[in-house]
């Protein structure tokens, strides 16, 4: 039995309705509220089992299996392991401070500091991880072997290298850790392959990477010939100064709109390189929104949020899973006897370094 | 007795979809398709999943990615069999939404006065050994900011022998720092900074202080706020770090002005017995207070800025203490003056003092 996705409109389609998630999203908050946010992992594990519901690859639709009781798990782990260490460190280095140890403490601080950032690495793997262990599709779900520690070692060194020379090197590495990231994936028995480039990415790059230098030489330029001819006579002077000002405001709001609009644009190539260039088996994937797409969705969801005096923000595991499901597209073909079960261990405990760390998970 | 109905099913083991029979005999079923006869499994080891659109999902125990897909009205021998629905989570479904709210809502209320109610009781029950350890691990020797002569040793023990009935478990110091600030921590440390006490214009001001900062040693204060902080962070943990933090310090804050208003009655009760004035400390708040009306009108002495973060100032304390000014009471300076100008300049004198600072604390 094979399925030739070649003449399907898209191998992925949405069925939700806001509505529908609204009566979902409403007694989450509710709950969450009363139980000082414990209820939030339950809330979450509801709105991915109700959106991965109405998600439908090809002719069946997915399954999220996930627990709350696994996130909440997590997160009292992160909390033992991490957040209570924490704690104590910054009593102990305090504590130094006073007796003036202040070299020591400075020490015991930067290692807090590199913990921390190798750990934030491991929890985006492990995230992704458990996402895919509890995704069923046709009753196959996906996983990993890898536990995620190696890949918290190569996200602080590649990070470091992109920052390094001037931060033009963070193409090369979140194009790099992502390759990493889910050449370590895999769904039933095939692994996923991910070989994204990340030269076709510079470019847009360099358009974020210049926006305020471009802005910065434009205010000067401006209030260069400003003051020239301002000095010519009084009266100009004035107006001049006047014009200069209302320049300024206009550069310093450009900023605020320009900077985003253009870390949008490199997003949305930079999503699209690195969905384009991964595969499973005989499938390969694509994202085809573009960067309008993603100013209107960025914009639609602010709009959202702000009309709504901030309650629209429940709405936005919704809004996010739509327009990612929307835009995703699959080629190739699958062989449905052989996509057999995934033999990856699942493990118990869910994103409870991700959810301490609060990143985003692909 | 058997029975059938039509099923989907995946077996968990590959991804082909089956249409089988659910044939009941007993307590166990048999999955039949044309050629293939899948059981017999145990009811009491199937598992609800999730609702997929119009059907339900059952899983087994320890048969991965094992599905049994029920849509359109189920009979009812069937349907007896099979585990509940799940919908908000385990007790939420057991108790009801609105029942559940709320208890919820009880429980977190209980959980709160609890972590700000306890440590008033739970901080004196804490043993002195573990408070003295506390202490000493923070503080130390103060980096060996701690000044000392015989004069000024002796004046600030007489000080405090005059407000305290049990001067021997306390550790008062006067600190090498220029900043108008005194600190209480645990373990019955009082520090004073060297810039409080130079720019007091008499002993009476300082003993106003040093009785306040005695009032929160002896009221445990500080491990009070200790307790009370600890549990608000774990009570507190489960909701989003901003809004968290938000709620956590309003809270913490009113019940340090709660303990400033304490060590303030503590201060004045000590004043009345040891017949001095207080009306030099109310002069020291009446400064103070003037520093906060107009403190940007280039006044250099941004120190007092140190004591006002610290010690939230408002004219009704300099009323406070000037209305425990009892008349016609026969009031005598706290100390004599040569002893005075010992303790004044104690850090002066003390040339193996270190001085300067490098932290901010109250
Ligand atoms: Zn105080």
């Amino acid at each position: 039995m094979n399925d030739d996705l070649s003449h399907r409109h898209s191998a992925f389609r949405f069925y939700g309705s806001w509505l529908e998630f609204a009566r979902i999203a409403f007694p989450n908050l509710l709950l969450t509220i009363v139980t000082l946010g414990i209820y939030r992992f339950w809330a979450t594990t509801r709105e991915r089992e109700y959106l991965w519901s109405k998600t439908e690859f090809i002719d069946e639709r997915l399954e999220w299996t996930g627990k709350g009781i696994e996130l909440f798990v997590g997160f009292v782990m992160a909390f033992l392991l991490i957040g209570l260490p924490l704690i104590v460190i910054q009593l102990i280095s305090q504590g130094l401070i006073f007796r003036g140890e202040a070299i020591l403490a400075g020490v015991i601080t930067l290692m807090m500091f590199l913990l921390l950032f190798y750990l934030t690495g491991v929890a985006y793997f492990r995230a992704l991880r458990y996402r895919l262990s509890r995704t069923y599709w046709r009753g196959i779900r996906g996983g990993s072997d890898d536990p995620g520690l190696q890949y918290g070692l190569a996200y602080m060194w590649k990070s470091v290298v992109g920052w390094l020379p001037i931060f033009l090197g963070v193409p090369w590495s979140m194009i790099s850790l992502w390759n990493d990231r889910w050449n370590a994936m895999s769904f039933g028995p095939h692994r996923f392959s991910a070989t994204a480039e990340w030269k076709p990415l510079m470019k847009r790059y360099l358009l974020f990477y210049l926006v305020p230098f471009l802005l910065f030489m434009g205010a000067v330029v401006f209030g260069i010939s400003m003051a020239a001819s301002g000095g010519t006579s009084d009266a100009l002077g004035s107006t001049g100064i006047a014009i200069g000002a209302i320049f300024a405001i206009i550069a310093v709001l450009s900023l605020y709109i320009f900077l985003p609009l253009a870390a949008l644009a490199y997003y949305s190539k930079y999503f699209r390189l690195a969905v384009g260039g991964l595969r499973l088996h005989n499938l390969e994937f694509d994202f085809r929104a573009r960067a309008p797409d993603w100013i209107l969705f960025f914009l639609a969801n602010m709009a959202i949020v702000i009309c709504t005096l901030g309650i629209g923000y429940i709405f936005m595991p919704y809004r996010n899973w739509k327009f990612f499901i929307d835009h995703m597209e699959a080629y190739g073909e699958i062989n449905i006897d052989d996509l057999t079960q995934s033999e990856t261990v699942v493990a118990k405990h869910g994103e409870g370094l991700l959810d301490a760390f609060d990143v985003g998970a692909i | 007795m058997s029975a059938f109905f039509d099923a989907w099913h995946y077996d968990g083991k590959n991804a082909v979809r089956r249409k089988v029979e659910v044939q009941i005999i007993g307590r166990q079923f048999f999955l039949l398709e044309t050629e293939q006869r899948h059981g017999p499994f145990a009811f009491s080891d199937v598992e609800y999943v999730t609702r997929k659109d119009d059907a339900d999902v059952y899983g087994l125990k320890a048969a991965d990615g094992w599905r049994l897909m029920l849509s359109g009205p189920v009979p009812s021998d069937l349907s007896a069999m099979l585990p509940a629905r799940r919908n908000y989570g385990g007790w939420v479904d057991r108790l009801g939404f609105g029942k559940a709210a709320v208890a919820f809502t009880l429980a977190s209320a209980a959980a709160v006065a609890i972590v700000l109610l306890s440590p008033q009781w739970l901080a004196p029950l804490i043993p002195d050994s573990v408070d003295e350890k506390l202490g000493d691990a923070l503080v130390g020797d103060f980096g060996g900011r701690f000044c000392s002569t015989p004069a000024g040793d002796a004046a600030l023990k007489k000080l405090v022998a005059s407000l305290d009935a049990n001067p021997d478990d306390l550790q008062v110091e006067v600190a090498k720092i220029d900043m108008v600030n005194a600190v209480a921590l645990p373990g019955g440390k009082v520090i004073l900074f060297d810039g409080l006490v130079k720019q007091a214009r008499s002993p009476d001001e300082v003993a106003g202080v040093l009785a306040h900062e005695i009032g929160h040693v002896r009221e445990k204060h500080v491990m009070q706020a200790l307790l009370r902080q600890m549990g608000l962070a774990v009570v507190l943990g489960g909701i989003d770090g901003n809004s968290g933090a938000l709620v956590n310090n309003m809270l913490s804050m009113s019940y340090s002005r709660e303990s400033e208003a304490e060590a303030d009655a503590h201060s004045m009760k000590a004043l009345g017995g040891a017949n001095i004035s207080p009306i030099g400390t109310a002069s020291f708040f009446d400064r103070l207070s003037k520093m906060d009306g107009s403190a940007n009108s280039g006044t250099s002495d941004n120190d007092i800025a140190g004591y006002m973060s610290s010690h939230p100032l408002s004219r009704s304390r300099k009323d406070a203490f000037e209305k425990s000014i009892v008349k016609g009471k026969n009031y005598k300076p706290a100390l004599t003056p040569a002893e005075w100008t010992e303790l004044k300049t104690m850090c002066t004198q003390d040339r193996n003092a270190k001085s300067g600072f490098g932290f901010d604390f109250n």
